[in-house]
């Protein structure tokens, strides 16, 4: 090397290194999800969806309060009256690599959500065919009603990439993926870390606010709270829930929470025969203590559950969970012709300690009344279809929303014939099947929204499963980060946060 | 030697064999199913069987192992269902952390082992002995997740000398970022030699070849140094062939509270997500790695002493 090169060198470095001390400013969080593809169709994991939405737009998107739909890619859009066809106007976005995106990009990308290579597709089959104007216009048809459709273009799985690329490269796009989001994938070391850089192109002008994100893989939740408190991250996500009180009292780090779509229940197999009776059913409801179960197995973060139904859009703020009441357990119980109880076995979880401590109280709470709980510890996998054939009495489980529309998990729970028998408890209600088919074909608004809330009430009242809690999500953070929340999807924005230090 | 060593691979074939038709058989009995982890347990029979079948999860069981077989042999393991990339692209990826782990883990391990060793086998009987013995017993018992969290909080968390985990870029800092979760699979190991290397010093020094050379005027420091710890280094070399086998593979505790992407975490994730070809590549890979460490473990004797002879 001569020397003059060595010194251009010397020099080029010097100012590199100024140039990324006096700009760079970095925010990192902690997650407990090692990503496994950038690819939407491909993935259903947490770590998998939060970095693609990253990196990625969607036509439309949740809103922070996760109930309606605020504009994405689609500036705006128009709903027919009959629902069959749904148009947007684009807004003058880029691609990271600085193309434009386009109507073209659109129909590529939803009609390969759509295609049997995506684990998504059944979401996106209902829009069958597409209109493209003009590269700024899309109008997607639909063969019949069906009002979900529109929310699921929310989903990650709908994200919009550049044909082009995915065309050219294949598998290989997802390695080094382009979108149009707030930021760009700049090294993703698998099981490490995925380390972004900001999007130049982003259609949000002056966004995001950070030059770069870090997302760090610290499966472990103890050492994601360490790392915090070493100051190596400036967000931990998912801190174990009997380390929040102490971690709000640490200076210089706050936490928040929010309950983000989940219902944690108990199935009861109404085929079995004490099950089979409503008043039974009921009487379990009202013989447990939701408020203790909260306090004891939750560390009191979540919020008692009405319902299988996630606390969401169209939900009823007044339908009350059933009290605490085990004298009237045990008269409903002596109604239904069972006043010394029954036994029966519950199915549960045996890899995730809240639900073997949530099974321990239920146990205990149940023998109050009488019934004698037989508590069968399983591997997640084989509590699945066991339930899914039909042979078990009761189980401990939980139901999530993939989406912010009701319709998806209301027909999962609750609607017997349709994917899961009610979830597999095999009750039946034909006044709430009846509305499930209208809702489908009902535009949004408080016609649609008052038939969820009845079939939300025929579910409280048929009491197919024990309803217990909505566990909340927590995250921590240091105090200089502003901005930071994690939103009901259970996922985050980045393009908002600053660092105030 | 060469001969042997290539004889010794070649003995490779058939336990490969062995482990390929062990491992895919023991996935077949495993409950849980990666399209319904995939998908939700939303998802319809059909669209579950569609997705089976894009992963030629619906061809007959023979077949499935065929294809297995052909990718062993073809270097790429298989291709992961969820990464959708090949086995040996992520064993790549985590390898480096692993290997990183054996070879740190093992070296903090002689230099602690080593002088207490002999030490106490110079001192046999004594208090610095017993006392040596006490401390080496505690770490026999400390359970590695506890060692894990009290180092951190101690060297990490309270002084601030070492990250409190996570792998960095390069050598150098993988060398600092590595020290802490080495130190705790190293002192474990450290244990376990210290132990066998004390009564294998003390049973030598007993031995009629020492006396005989104390009688030939040698030095202590010589009998001892060319004498006496080579031939009770036999125990030692076992136990770090152990020791290593089990560490590729057997550190997730320690890899998941500090972060770091090794193929113990890689396997597990594996197993939580029923990333079949995963799993199964890895068993492959794991086994290759065992009979290439057993391997070396046996040459490693022939090198301490000549009166052992390659086979």
């Amino acid at each position: 090397m001569t020397r003059l090169t060595f010194r251009a060198l010397l020099l080029a470095s010097t100012l590199s290194c100024a140039a990324f001390g006096a700009q760079a400013e970095t925010l990192r969080v902690a997650m407990g999800y090692d990503p496994v593809s950038l690819d939407p169709i491909a993935t259903s994991d947490n770590g998998s969806i939060w970095t693609q939405l990253l990196i990625f737009d969607t036509l439309v998107r949740p809103d922070a309060s996760g109930e309606k739909l605020e504009p994405g890619l689609a500036e705006s859009w128009t709903v027919s009256d009959d629902g069959l066809t749904i148009s947007f106007a684009l807004r003058d976005a880029k691609f990271s690599d600085g193309t434009p995106v386009t109507a073209e990009d659109v129909k590529f990308s939803i009609e390969r959500a759509a295609s049997k290579e995506s684990s998504w597709g059944r979401f996106y089959r209902p829009i069958t065919s597409f209109d493209i104007p003009d590269p700024h216009h899309i109008v997607m048809h639909l063969a019949q009603p069906f009002t979900p459709a529109f929310n699921n273009l929310a989903l990650f799985a709908a994200a919009i990439l550049p044909k082009a690329q995915v065309e050219a490269k294949g598998a290989a796009f997802f390695d080094a993926p382009v979108g149009s989001g707030p930021f760009v994938l700049r090294q993703w070391t698998r099981g490490a870390s995925i380390e972004l850089t900001k999007n130049p192109y982003y259609w949000q002008k002056g966004k995001p606010a950070v030059d770069e994100a870090v997302l760090e893989v610290v499966t472990e939740p103890s050492a994601r709270v360490i790392k915090l408190e070493a100051g190596e991250v400036d967000v931990a996500l998912d801190p174990p829930l009997n380390q929040l009180k102490e971690l709000k009292a640490k200076p210089g780090i706050t936490t928040g929470e929010v309950i983000p779509y989940r219902a944690d229940f108990v199935q009861l197999n109404t085929r079995y025969a004490p099950l089979g009776n409503e008043k039974v059913r009921q009487a379990l409801n009202y013989a447990i203590d939701k408020s203790a179960l909260i306090k004891g197995v939750l560390y009191g973060e979540g919020k008692p559950a009405a319902s299988a139904m996630p606390v969401m859009a169209y939900a009823d703020p007044d339908l009350k969970p059933y009290p605490y009441d085990p004298a009237k357990a045990k008269a409903l119980l002596a109604e239904a012709g069972y006043p010394d109880g029954f036994e029966a076995e519950m199915l549960v979880n045996s890899g995730i300690a809240t639900q073997r401590n949530t099974a321990i109280a239920l146990q205990a709470m149940l023998a109050q009344v009488g019934v004698k709980l037989k508590i069968q510890m399983l591997e997640n996998g084989t509590q699945w279809s066991t339930t899914k054939a039909g042979n078990y009495q009761m189980s401990l489980s939980y139901a999530t929303s993939d989406t912010i529309d009701p319709d998806q998990i209301i027909g999962f729970v609750a609607v017997n014939p349709e994917r899961a028998n009610a979830y597999h408890t095999e009750w039946k209600n034909e006044r709430l099947n009846e509305l499930y088919a209208q809702e489908r074909q009902t535009v949004n608004g408080p016609e649609r929204g008052a038939m969820f809330r009845e079939m939300i009430q025929i579910l409280h009242d048929g009491a197919p499963f024990i309803y217990l809690y909505h566990p909340a999500t927590a995250w921590a953070e240091k105090d200089y980060v502003k901005g930071f929340s994690v939103l009901p999807t259970s996922n985050f924005r980045l393009e908002d946060v600053t660092i105030q230090k | 030697m060469i001969q042997v060593i290539l004889k010794r691979l070649l003995m490779l074939i058939p336990v490969l064999i062995g482990i390929t038709l062990i491992g895919f058989m023991l996935l077949q009995v495993m409950p849980g199913d990666p399209a319904s982890r995939a998908m939700g347990t939303r998802a319809s029979p059909e669209e579950l069987a569609a997705m089976r079948r894009l992963w030629g999860l619906d061809q007959p069981l023979w077949v499935q192992y065929l294809y297995f077989l052909r990718d062993c042999v073809t270097g790429s393991f298989g291709v992961s269902i969820f990464h959708k990339v090949p086995v040996i692209a992520l064993v790549a990826e985590r390898l480096p952390f692993t290997l990183g782990i054996v070879a740190y883990s093992t070296l903090i391990a002689l230099v602690v082992a080593l002088p207490f060793a002999i030490l106490a086998a110079l001192k046999r009987g004594t208090a610095v002995d017993g006392a040596i013995r006490q401390v080496f017993v505690a770490l026999i018992a400390m359970p590695p997740f506890w060692l894990c969290y009290v180092l951190i909080l101690w060297l990490a968390l309270g002084q601030g000398w070492f990250p409190t985990g996570g792998v960095g870029q390069g050598v150098v800092q993988n060398i600092y970022r590595l020290f802490l979760p080495a130190l705790v699979v190293g002192l474990s190991t450290a244990a376990l030699i210290q132990q066998s290397l004390r009564a294998a010093l003390i049973d030598t020094l007993k031995a009629d070849y020492v006396d005989t050379a104390r009688a030939k005027g040698l030095t202590g420091a010589q009998v001892f140094l060319r004498h006496v710890l080579p031939n009770s280094l036999i125990s030692t070399i076992s136990i770090i062939g152990v020791r290593v086998s089990w560490i590729i593979g057997g550190t997730v505790v320690v890899e998941k509270i500090f972060s770091v992407p090794g193929l113990g975490s890689l396997l597990i994730d594996a197993i939580v997500a029923r990333d079949l070809p995963v799993i199964r590549g890895l068993t492959v890979f794991f086994a290759i790695l065992v009979v290439i460490v057993n391997l070396i473990t046996d040459i490693c004797y022939a090198l301490a002493d000549p009166r052992v002879r390659l086979e």
